[in-house]
């Protein structure tokens, strides 16, 4: 019994996978064309900053995590404030979860009928991940982890492979103005960027799921950098290539980047073989969110079987991603919404909550 | 119990299998071959009744005796008002869907590029099906003539002529491989105009014209050329944002590619240091020391270019002593000085009288600002005429290929 109960554990590898796999969502659909579009040429100079400043937050948090091995954010919350405490961050961090993945799923699926269902209902494009992901629940979350452990390469060699193949087509002098927008926009109205580093919310529930709890600064500080060069990598090339995403949007840009790279007469219209990896990595970051989502939501309710609850919470993630009326509704939330969420959630609301944790332990530790 | 849950899980992934069937089988229906009529080019022409007069070139494969396919290309044309009205009435008259996956070559007519093409850019870079790859040419006669006369000489498919000519400007600098994705990129852009293919149909009467140029001097439908394919894609059509304001004939093709390191070598004539009556043939490979630099000189661009080619001599006559180095020294002031006039002409013209920056010169002026506010406020495309430029070409000569002295 302690073997499979210890075989369900996520291995260090497996969890820096996992929070990777979240930012290759975001990186897919909209994420750097909101990065250009607001810092303009000194985006690559905003993400150099923000991941500097989130790998500094990474370490406050590795440091106050720390007085608390093993436990995750909810018990954490728990021991701060009871099981009111517990329960409402819980429920926050169910929501942010929740509707994240669902309009996420939709700007998707919103790209992937325009390129390639032109006749088909989004719904059923939906609804394709959403059956997807009720087969892989059935599967475990191991699967999950192992596929995302699987494609997260793949997924590299893929943006790798697009930087490469794209180099012909580089004007590396659009880092210029170095300063983009003026330096107000790019280190002050830049912190929003931010929100890019998703996946460290994902951080907050991974100490008791970890094989080795003590792995986690290893774990959080290569989680971080590794999304701040995947995310400058991403987003330099669309940054050399185009001058255009300055001034216009486009779906999937990632995907407009790919449909450029050709190698000679034979070797073209590689886009498909990205988008495939890309939607297997969508995939995992859909069945990420779930997991966690359900994780929560059992601790909260000490609940002990969790299968039911996943189908429940992707009927949710399905309400949610069909609910805004169009591509522009969800793409609004995007842009304009779901970065402050992000922050006010994945940054402030758990920051605030481990910090007054450790100044409550250190004065129950000063009274004892 | 336990058989009656399995056979409902069944029961369920069947209708789950069957509803994606249904859902998206209408979508694969669109995408079927048997559905889809493939356009190769597509010309877009003015037209005097409506506003466009849109052709559609498609290819119908036949049966060869000798085994190889043959194609045999289909012209047909529509009164429209906009190019996506267009493809839906000829939707409608072939019984098919046009697919323009495989589109090759968009043609815009002269007429209709001089009023501006932004919308049309626009349009057809919102269609997934374009490729950003696909070429863009300017027509100087009818598209509809120009696609009828684009039958290729040497080759039995058409859509393998269109994907293989614009190559031709590597080695040959006469022409440029200008695609609808470089053209929307620098229409939108505030350092760069956009640029396209200069095409054209010629005819007995340009071609007693073109018979007074020099060689150098060619462009589309004024070429001394007569054989099989009477379309000709020589030169480059300039704009000035979405407008057409000029052409490029061959050697400021040329130019314009070797700005833009888009060249691998190139032939010219220039005049022989040891014979002012005759000329030499100069074999050209740009070296990868190209530099340009953009300043300020009193709020105008000063721009330096310096470039270094290599040459190889590849006229050969009695007496040629091309391993002397007097004579590679003066060979190469010849070539320096003719490429230095060439250049200076081209960019003169390209920014005094079109006053459009088609070499992404305001590239190189980004450097000199700290923000892209002050890059906007200064108006790089207006402050562009004003330009004051300083060309410097190095040239090394050697002697020839195979022979070496005569």
């Amino acid at each position: 019994m302690r073997k499979i109960e210890k075989s369900k554990k996520i291995g260090t590898i497996s969890a820096v996978m996992l929070t990777l796999s979240i930012v290759v969502s975001y990186v897919t659909s909209s994420l750097p064309r909101a990065f250009i579009n607001e810092t303009k040429s000194a985006t690559l100079l905003n993400i150099i900053y923000i991941t500097a400043i989130v790998l500094f937050i990474i370490l406050l948090f590795c440091r106050l995590i720390q007085k608390f091995p093993g436990l995750d954010l909810l018990d954490i919350s728990y021991f701060l404030g009871g099981n009111l405490l517990k329960n409402i961050v819980g429920s926050c961090f169910i929501f942010y979860f929740v509707v994240s993945s669902g309009l996420m799923l939709r700007n998707f699926c919103e790209g992937l009928v325009v390129v390639y269902y032109p006749l088909t209902s989004y719904i059923f494009v939906i609804l394709m991940f959403i059956v997807a992901i009720a087969f892989v629940n059935k599967l475990g979350f191991n699967s999950t982890l192992n596929t995302a452990a699987i494609v997260f390469p793949l997924v590299l060699i893929s943006i790798i492979l697009l930087f490469c193949g794209n180099l012909g087509n580089f004007s590396f002098r659009r880092i210029y103005p170095v300063l983009g927008d003026g330096f107000y926009n790019t280190f002050i109205l830049g912190l929003k960027n931010i929100g890019a580093f998703g996946g460290i919310c994902y951080l907050y529930f991974i100490p008791s799921m970890l094989k080795d709890p003590s792995k986690l600064k290893k774990i959080a500080v290569i989680s971080v950098i590794s999304t701040g060069l995947f995310i400058f990598l991403c987003v330099a090339t669309l940054l050399f290539m185009f001058s255009f995403f300055i001034n216009a949007d486009e779906i999937m840009p990632l995907f407009s980047a790919a449909r450029y790279i050709e190698f000679g007469s034979f070797f073209q219209r590689f886009e498909s073989v990205f988008l495939l990896i890309w939607i297997i990595s969508f995939g995992c970051y859909l069945s990420i969110s779930c997991k966690f989502s359900t994780h929560i939501f059992n601790k909260m309710f000490k609940l002990s079987d969790m299968k039911p609850i996943l189908n429940i919470f992707l009927i949710l993630i399905f309400a949610i991603s069909i609910f805004p009326k169009n591509y522009a509704s969800s793409n609004f939330f995007e842009i304009h919404i779901y970065r402050y969420l992000r922050i006010a959630i994945g940054f402030i609301l758990g920051m605030t909550i481990l910090i007054l944790a450790n100044l409550k332990k250190k004065k129950v530790g000063d009274k004892n | 119990m336990i058989k009656i849950s399995n056979l409902l899980k069944r029961i369920i992934i069947i209708i789950i299998i069957v509803i994606f069937i249904f859902s998206f089988s209408s979508s694969y229906d669109s995408l079927n071959i048997d559905n889809l009529a493939f356009v190769v080019a597509l010309g877009i022409d003015k037209s005097t009744e409506n506003k466009f007069n849109i052709t559609f070139e498609f290819i119908v494969p036949k049966p060869s005796s000798e085994g190889a396919s043959e194609t045999e290309p289909v012209l047909e044309s529509v009164e429209c008002s906009s190019i996506t009205n267009g493809i839906n009435i000829m939707n409608s008259y072939l019984g098919k869907k046009i697919n323009l996956s495989h589109c090759k070559l968009i043609i815009f007519s002269e007429e209709l590029a001089k009023e501006g093409i932004s919308d049309e850019i626009y349009s057809l870079i919102n269609e997934v099906q374009v490729r950003p790859s696909a070429n863009i040419v300017v027509s100087k006669c009818n598209t509809k003539y120009y696609i009828e006369n684009s039958v290729p000489s040497l080759e039995n498919l058409v859509p393998k002529y269109y994907d293989i000519f614009p190559n031709t400007s590597d080695y040959t600098g006469y022409t440029c491989n200008a695609t609808i994705g470089d053209f929307f990129n620098s229409l939108i852009c505030n350092y760069c105009d956009p640029y396209a293919i200069l095409g054209g149909v010629s005819s007995s009467e340009t071609n007693s014209q073109a018979e007074t140029l020099d060689d150098a001097s060619i462009k589309s439908t004024e070429t001394p050329i007569t054989g099989g394919r009477l379309a000709q894609n020589i030169g480059l059509a300039v704009f000035n944002n979405d407008k057409l304001v000029g052409e490029l004939n061959a050697i400021e093709t040329v130019c314009f590619l070797s700005i833009k390191k888009e060249v691998h070598s190139f032939l010219i004539s220039i005049v022989d240091p040891q014979d002012s009556n005759s000329k030499i043939d100069i074999y050209i490979t740009p070296n990868s020391t190209h530099k340009i630099d953009v300043d300020f000189v009193n709020g105008t661009p000063y721009i330096k270019i310096k470039l270094d080619f290599s040459g190889k001599i590849y006229s050969m006559s009695k007496d040629s002593h091309y391993l002397d180095a007097d004579v590679l020294d003066a060979i190469s002031s010849s070539c320096n000085s003719y490429l230095e006039s060439q250049f200076s002409s081209y960019l003169y013209k390209t920014s005094t009288i079109f006053e459009s920056d088609i070499n992404e010169l305001g590239l190189y002026a980004l450097s000199e600002f700290i923000t892209t506010t002050e890059f906007d406020n200064y108006d790089w495309l207006t402050n562009y005429k004003n330009s004051t430029f300083d060309v410097d070409i190095n040239t090394t000569m050697d002697s020839g290929f195979l022979l070496t002295q005569t």
